[in-house]
């Protein structure tokens, strides 16, 4: 059935694909016919007047299967070597794996009732569909060895963006930054507004305006006077890019007092002054401040 | 040096002056103070005080010392239990109070008080007992020591605890105390001789939580654990004299840093804040530098300590080594505009150091010499640091306030001298409170005296050179010096303190010149001069005929005679001409060095000896007159008042050097809105090399002219083109840069000028469109990634600007405001203000100064009726608990909404808040703005001003706010700005109109209800007060006439009616003795009457029958008359004292007649009468007449 179907027109077969139009398949099937032929003769030769089309089918296949694995086997063994083309020892170390005396091989191929088999018709070797040709090949550059495959289609890799304009209008940009960062304002502060207690300046309307209400802090000074983070955050983005309006003596005063600035401010709330001033005084020996001094042990005398 | 001016100045002054005579009977050489524990959970403080002391006369028997609040529980001397009487007359000023409720009054009273505590007096609070067994031993003279056993429970005054409700220990709460107060208040937090004058040395021993540090003065000698470990105790030696009052604490849990130049300046902040102290204090020995280099003299103490605290008295106070200052001056270095103020605060503090804590004064009219100093001082580290411009700048801002507020007030006197006790040479008569003690002075009058001694002080540097000034402050800091490392035997710590005769005669020593003159000028006398120019050109002559008068009668100011600088700008150069003012010469001829046009090609040069080139078409081709200068160097304490054409005032702002003269005459421009000031403005708006403030304010001027010429105004709005050209983008002109406040001039230009521009008008008088989206483009193009600094107060500017361009609502009939008749510019403004509030919550600004923009905002949408007006809004941000910034704009907007809506309730609010705030400024300034912008005054009427208003603020001044002096003189100020020097206008009127003169046996008006009582007050006032009062009287009357609709014709019309009244009242039967009387306690009891409310009580109707019956008939029983009485008195007393002095006269005799016939009969019947009323707890009561008091007055139920 395979034969008949091979023709260029057989569409309906195998599943409807559209390997049978294929040169290759083509090609996979004249091969796999020469086979068929093998099998039969060798059926001949060991005497079978017929066999059913399975039986042979099935030979077939395994007779496949094996010549297949011997050049599967014979190809690692090639690249085990390091090489590309398999070499008769390769063919040799493969069939003794396989189990196979090759040394009957010479015998066997000398047989007299053997029968000689046409070669297979000269199909023309499938060539690999180019597909889309996109431009040249690479070459391979000068480390590589040539030995290695070849580059894969260029458009496989090369790659062609495609995008729009990109804005460098400055006005667009500036509007564009600002009424991003209006609507982001906007939206999370209505979104506060929404979420906790408001106040309003309108008694009839209290959602076009909603102000989130006042709160008291506990400590108000220190949400007043410390920079936010995201002050903090710009400071140092600035200070990174440009340090040449700073002074020199804030830059001196920073410098000689930094000593700590974390572990300090977490010591000194701890009521550790002595030891903090202790490591102060380590580090600034000349210093001499009483506040830096350490708190003395009570005398049995001293009592106030 | 004339001897003859330093002879009479010794007469005008103490005899004491020559040498320091201590007004005790003994000298302090040394004090412990000790103070062992230290509640912040009961804000209570434990300890004891131990003064050493010399008696110098044999027989003392009673020590005096001052003390207030304190509990005292033991005094001891030499071991002995002695006896002491407490006594503060502080505490309740006026104990019958209800009588008298005129100011004058109160404050003669309060003086007086005063003066019975004072320490420079030799007087105080604490009187000891020396006890007998120790007479003998003060007879030898021997040394006494008082010990003390103290205890503060609660103070309200001196020392200020700060304790945060949060979780934790009261270190990790940032729970803190420190002592503050205004001038002497040490008596607050222990006993002592509270006086600047009394020097000695000190122990200061303070026993803390181990978490919290202990800052006072002196040397930190050691820290030493207690016992259990759980406390530390910090004791600190003063060894240099220093007076009581300059003795200082603080105790916290400060974080510590020691100074990096300078390791024996230690700086101390609230936990959290160490790197903003950080960049905070790293300027500070520049200031040390600085101060040290001038006056050739170390810092006197050997250490110096800052410490900065939260919810401060002042923002600076200075005290024995050590300041205190408020925690929001810190700073970051993102932070332009905060940088110098807070710079200004610590240069000040450290002047302080030297004048006023070092060197101490001998007695309360010597201040100004410290205060004069140390503000000179400054001044010149001001010109130092900030360059000359910043310096005159602001000197002539000083000069301006100074002059302004003695033309207000009548006057500020430096050196008030008190000879003889007369009251008639009482030198501030002028005033409602009593100069001669630090206590009784308003708060506004002191700043006003510090800004009056230091520019004196300027003058006196301009008189001998600031060489030999800083001569003689030399001279006073060595001997001073030499002084405190004395022994107290050596007698030589008086050298410590500065009198006004010392100063001076160390002025004539090392200058030899004599500015006695100079000094009775601005010194012994107060006032300022006030000069009116004008000019004209004789051509012929080619002189300048100068005329310059001066106006001496107005109060406040005083006659110039002497040297005035006048500079003339003429073509061919500047000229400087000292005219003699005399007494009666009024012209001064000056001759003009150049032609007219002579020179039209030639460069002119200016007094800086530059030469420029300038167009000279503008001016007067006869004239070679550029400009005129009337005393350029602010050498007189003055105003003037100057004529010159307008383009002589535009040469001089584009080519005077001075920033005075640039100030002076955008000033002058406002007055010429031509093309050619405009052009004037503008040119120096973009000149960069121009002092920032003069381009600022020519901003302001600018805005002003425009909006005069409104209708010939070409191109667009006034600087919209400017702003775009300076700091927009050059190819979208529309969208501003990406901010860089690198440089600072422009930065201000730039923040100004939208608030500038947003003050434009068009023809509707309305904001031009175009404005308003300008601005609202500046804040949404605003972008602040890229810069080094914050743009917290651009934006906050910004906010002001889009305040700045609201315009009235257009409103018909009152509609209610609603969100759907909102103006669509102010839905945009809304908008922003919303956001803008919103997003302070998430990301605050720097001392959030968007939230105050934002609120005053609102409040001018509101009082613009855009918004409806509610102060809701701003009493919750005014809540204990928010930034004080925040809290002051809310307060300020509660104050004007309380003027604007009349409102009583949130008048209350105010009130209570003024008595229970934990903040003592807050309450100071919530006193302050209520003065400033007062609900009503004195010549108002007001639904607001009532009796019960009068006896609360009576209340809070007499006894309500003994525990702070500002405080108390703030109530002061209020109490005569709302009511005024005599008895509050909304007040009953005394029960007796007339009172009998026992000792000169005649009947006279009673002083209480004369109209501005006392001949010493408001000399030209009298009349129109008079008129005002009894305007206040008739209004209320009137209207409730309106509301009853009672045929009042025989009422209204009516010498009948008075005669009638009369008639009746002489009745011997009717009750109502005097005319006046009843009133009192009528409208006591429905005060709605007098103010002429809207609400008419439910039996009102009743009244109003009797009264129009009353009119016809005689015969009334005498319950009937008592209440007509009661509804129609104040129509009796306006009619009859506005209509006709006969009836007045006529009603004096009436009331003699009776009073002396029938007083005791009388006097008998009401007192029967009212004690049976009380008792059937009838409501109309009324008090005898001879008790003189309300029965509704608070002072009865006391």
């Amino acid at each position: 059935m395979a034969d008949t179907a091979a023709g260029p027109g057989g569409s309906g077969t195998r599943s409807g694909s559209k390997q049978s139009t294929n040169p290759a398949d083509n090609y996979h099937l004249a091969r796999r016919r020469t086979l068929q032929v093998v099998v039969s003769s060798l059926l001949t030769e060991a005497g079978f007047e017929s066999a059913e089309k399975a039986s042979v089918e099935t030979l077939t296949e395994m007779l496949q299967s094996y010549i297949s694995e011997i050049g599967r086997s014979a190809k690692s063994y090639c690249e085990h070597t390091a090489r590309t083309q398999p070499t008769l020892s390769d063919i040799v170390v493969t069939l003794v794996e396989m189990g196979f005396n090759v040394d009957t091989l010479p015998a066997y191929a000398k047989r007299s009732q053997r029968m000689v088999i046409t070669a297979p018709p000269v199909t023309n070797q499938p060539v690999t569909p180019k597909a889309l040709t996109a431009g040249q090949n690479r070459p391979h550059p000068p480390h590589i060895p040539s030995h290695f495959p070849e580059f894969p289609d260029p458009h496989t890799y090369i790659k062609t963006p495609t995008y729009r304009e990109p804005v460098s209008d400055y006005q667009v940009l500036r509007e564009k930054a600002a009424s991003q960062r209006r609507d982001v304002e906007r939206a999370l502060t209505r979104f506060m507004a929404k979420t906790g207690e408001t106040q309003s300046l309108f008694k009839d309307d209290v959602s076009t305006f909603p102000l989130i209400a006042a709160r008291p802090f506990t400590i108000p000074y220190l949400t007043a006077l410390l920079p936010s983070e995201l002050e903090i955050q710009q400071m140092e983005e600035t200070d990174s890019s440009e340090q040449d309006e700073q002074t020199d003596t804030e830059n001196i005063a920073l410098h000689i007092s930094t000593g700590d600035p974390g572990t300090e401010k977490e010591n000194a709330s701890v009521l550790q002054q002595n030891s903090l001033s202790g490591s102060r005084n380590g580090e600034e020996s000349i210093i001499d401040n009483p506040y830096l001094r350490p708190v003395k042990k009570p005398k049995i005398r001293r009592k106030k | 040096m004339s001897p003859t001016g330093i002879e009479s100045s010794r007469m005008n002054r103490k005899k004491g002056d020559k040498g320091f005579e201590s007004p005790r009977p003994y000298k302090l050489t040394h004090q412990v103070v000790c103070i062992n524990n230290i509640n912040f959970q009961r804000k209570s403080v434990v300890g004891f005080v131990e003064l050493t002391i010399f008696p110098t006369v044999a027989n003392l028997n009673r020590i005096k010392l001052n003390s207030k609040q304190c509990r005292i529980y033991r005094v001891r001397i030499n071991d002995l239990e002695a006896a002491f009487i407490y006594n503060d007359p502080t505490l309740e000023v006026c104990h019958n109070e209800s009588k008298q409720r005129n100011l004058n009054y109160f404050s003669n009273a309060y003086a007086a008080a005063v003066s019975a505590v004072d320490p420079d007096a030799g007087n105080g609070e604490l009187c000891i007992k020396v006890p007998s067994e120790l007479w003998k031993h003060v007879d030898e003279l021997k040394v006494l020591k008082i010990h003390i056993n103290f205890s503060l429970d609660q103070p309200k005054g001196g020392l200020h605890f700060v304790v945060p409700s949060v979780e934790g220990s009261m270190a990790e709460r940032g729970a803190h105390v420190f002592s503050c107060g205004y001038q002497n208040s040490t008596r607050f937090w222990f006993p002592c001789v509270d006086s600047y004058s009394e020097l000695c040395t000190w122990k200061l021993e303070f026993t803390v939580d181990a978490a919290m540090v202990a800052v006072s003065n002196g040397d930190l000698v050691e820290t030493v654990y207690t016992h259990d470990m759980r406390k530390k105790t910090f004791h600190y030696m003063l060894t240099i004299p220093t007076a009581a009052s300059n003795i200082s604490l603080a105790i916290g849990p400060f974080e510590v840093l020691v100074d990096p130049y300078m390791h024996e300046v230690t700086h101390f902040c609230l936990p959290q804040l160490l790197p903003l102290l950080k960049h905070t204090t790293s300027y500070l020995h520049e200031v040390f530098e600085f101060y040290e280099e001038i006056l050739t003299c170390r810092y006197p103490y050997s250490c110096f300590k800052t410490v900065f605290i939260d919810e401060a008295y002042v923002e600076v106070a200075a005290y024995a080594s050590m300041s205190i200052f408020s925690t929001n001056l810190l700073h970051s270095a993102m932070i332009i505009d905060e940088t110098p103020l807070t710079r200004r605060c610590l240069a000040q503090a450290l002047a302080q150091q030297f004048f006023g804590c070092f060197i101490s004064r001998m007695s309360w009219s010597d201040e100004w010499v410290l205060k004069g100093i140390s503000g000179y001082i400054y001044g010149l580290w001001m010109k130092k640091t900030f360059g000359v411009n910043e310096y005159r700048h602001w000197i002539k801002e000083e000069l301006d306030k100074i002059v302004a507020y003695e033309l207000k007030t009548g006057g500020v006197l430096l050196h008030p001298i008190f000879g003889g006790g007369k009251e008639k040479d009482n030198p501030a008569s002028h005033l409602h409170f009593s100069i001669k003690h630090p206590h009784t002075l308003s708060w506004e009058y002191y700043t006003m005296f510090q800004c009056k001694a230091h520019l004196v002080m300027r003058l006196i540097e301009n008189r001998i050179s600031m060489e030999f000034m800083l001569q003689v402050f030399n001279k006073l800091l060595s001997l001073a010096s030499t002084a405190s490392s004395q022994k107290f035997q050596s007698h030589m710590w008086s050298q410590m303190l500065v009198s006004t005769y010392g100063f001076l005669k160390s002025i004539s020593n090392v200058s030899g010149k004599d500015i006695q003159p100079l000094i009775k000028q601005w010194v012994d006398q107060s006032g300022v001069v006030k000069f009116y120019g004008s000019f004209a050109f004789n051509r012929k002559r080619n002189v300048l005929e100068l005329e310059i008068k001066q106006d001496y009668t107005s109060p406040g100011t005083q006659k110039y005679v002497g040297p005035l600088k006048v500079t003339v700008q003429e073509l061919d150069g500047s000229f400087n001409h000292t005219l003699q003012i005399e007494e009666n010469s009024l012209k001064h001829d000056i001759p003009c060095h150049s032609k007219s046009r002579r020179n039209k090609k030639k460069k002119i040069p200016l007094m800086n000896g530059e030469e420029v080139d300038m167009d000279l078409s503008a001016m007067d081709a006869d004239s070679p007159l550029l400009w005129i200068r009337i005393d350029p160097d602010m050498s007189v304490l003055r105003k003037v008042e100057f004529e010159q054409a307008d383009f002589m005032w535009q040469y001089e702002l584009r080519y005077e050097r001075d920033v005075v003269a640039q100030q002076e005459s955008i000033l002058a421009l406002e007055k010429f809105p031509t093309p050619a000031s405009r052009l004037a403005l503008t040119d120096i708006l973009e000149q960069e090399q121009c002092f920032y403030r003069v381009r600022m304010s020519a901003c302001f001027c600018l805005a002003k002219i425009a909006n005069s010429m409104v209708s010939t105004w070409t191109g667009p709005p006034a600087m919209k083109s400017l702003f775009t050209r300076m700091f927009c983008c050059k190819t979208c002109p529309n969208i501003v840069k990406t901010n860089n406040f690198m440089s600072f001039q422009s930065y201000f230009l730039q923040k100004t000028m939208p608030v500038a521009m947003a003050l434009l008008r068009d023809v509707h008088n309305l904001c031009p469109k175009e404005v308003l989206s300008f601005i609202l483009d500046l804040i949404k193009y605003n972008d602040n990634r890229k810069n080094k600094f914050s743009d917290n107060y651009y934006r906050a500017e910004m906010i002001d600007a889009l305040a700045n361009s609201v315009t009235p609502a257009v409103s018909v009939n009152n509609e209610v405001r609603t969100l759907d008749n909102l103006n669509p510019d102010v839905r945009l403004i809304l908008e922003e203000i919303t956001r803008f509030l919103n997003m302070e919550k998430l990301l605050p600004s720097y001392r959030h100064t968007i939230t105050v923009s934002c609120l005053r905002a609102i409040r001018v949408l509101q009082k613009n009726g855009h918004v409806p007006s509610d102060c809701s809004l701003f009493k919750s941000y005014a809540e204990y608990g928010h930034f004080v910034d925040i809290r002051i704009a809310a307060l300020e907007a509660v104050v004007d909404y309380t003027k604007v809506d009349r409102s009583y309730e949130e008048l209350q609010w105010l009130l209570n808040m003024i008595q229970t705030d934990p903040v003592p400024y807050v309450r100071h300034k919530i006193l302050n703005m209520l003065t400033k912008n007062p609900p009503f005054t004195k010549n108002m009427d007001s639904p607001l001003c009532n009796e019960a208003l009068v006896d609360q603020l009576w209340k809070l001044m007499n006894s309500g706010t003994a525990h702070d002096w500002r405080l108390r003189c703030g109530a002061v100020d209020l109490y005569f700005t709302l009511f005024g020097l005599s008895r509050p206008s909304c007040l009953p009127l005394p029960e007796l109109g007339l009172v009998l003169n026992l000792k000169e046996k005649k009947a006279v008006l009673n002083p209480t209800i004369i109209p501005e009582a006392g001949p010493a007050n408001q000399e030209s006032a009298s009349n129109p007060g008079c008129h005002a009062q009894l305007a206040g009287f008739q209004n209320p009357f009137a209207s409730s006439q309106d509301e009853e609709e009672v045929d009042m014709d025989t009422v209204h019309d009516s010498q009948a009616f008075i005669s009638h009244h009369l008639n009746m009242l002489e009745r011997p039967s009717t009750p109502g003795l005097c005319k006046y009387r009843p009133s009192s306690s009528r409208s006591s009891l429905m005060p709605q009457h007098s103010l002429g409310s809207d609400i008419i009580p439910t039996t009102k109707p009743q009244w109003t029958m009797e009264l129009s019956r009353k009119g016809i008939g005689k015969e009334q029983p005498m319950e009937m008359s008592m209440h007509s009485m009661g509804a129609v008195p104040l129509s009796v007393f306006a009619k009859e004292s506005t209509s006709s002095r006969h009836s007045e006269h006529h009603h004096h005799h009436h009331h003699e007649h009776k009073k002396k016939k029938k007083k005791h009969k009388h006097k008998h019947k009401h007192k029967h009468k009212h004690d049976s009323k009380d008792k059937d707890k009838e409501p109309f009561t009324f008090s005898s007449p001879a008790s003189g008091r309300s029965v509704r007055s608070p002072s009865l139920s006391d």
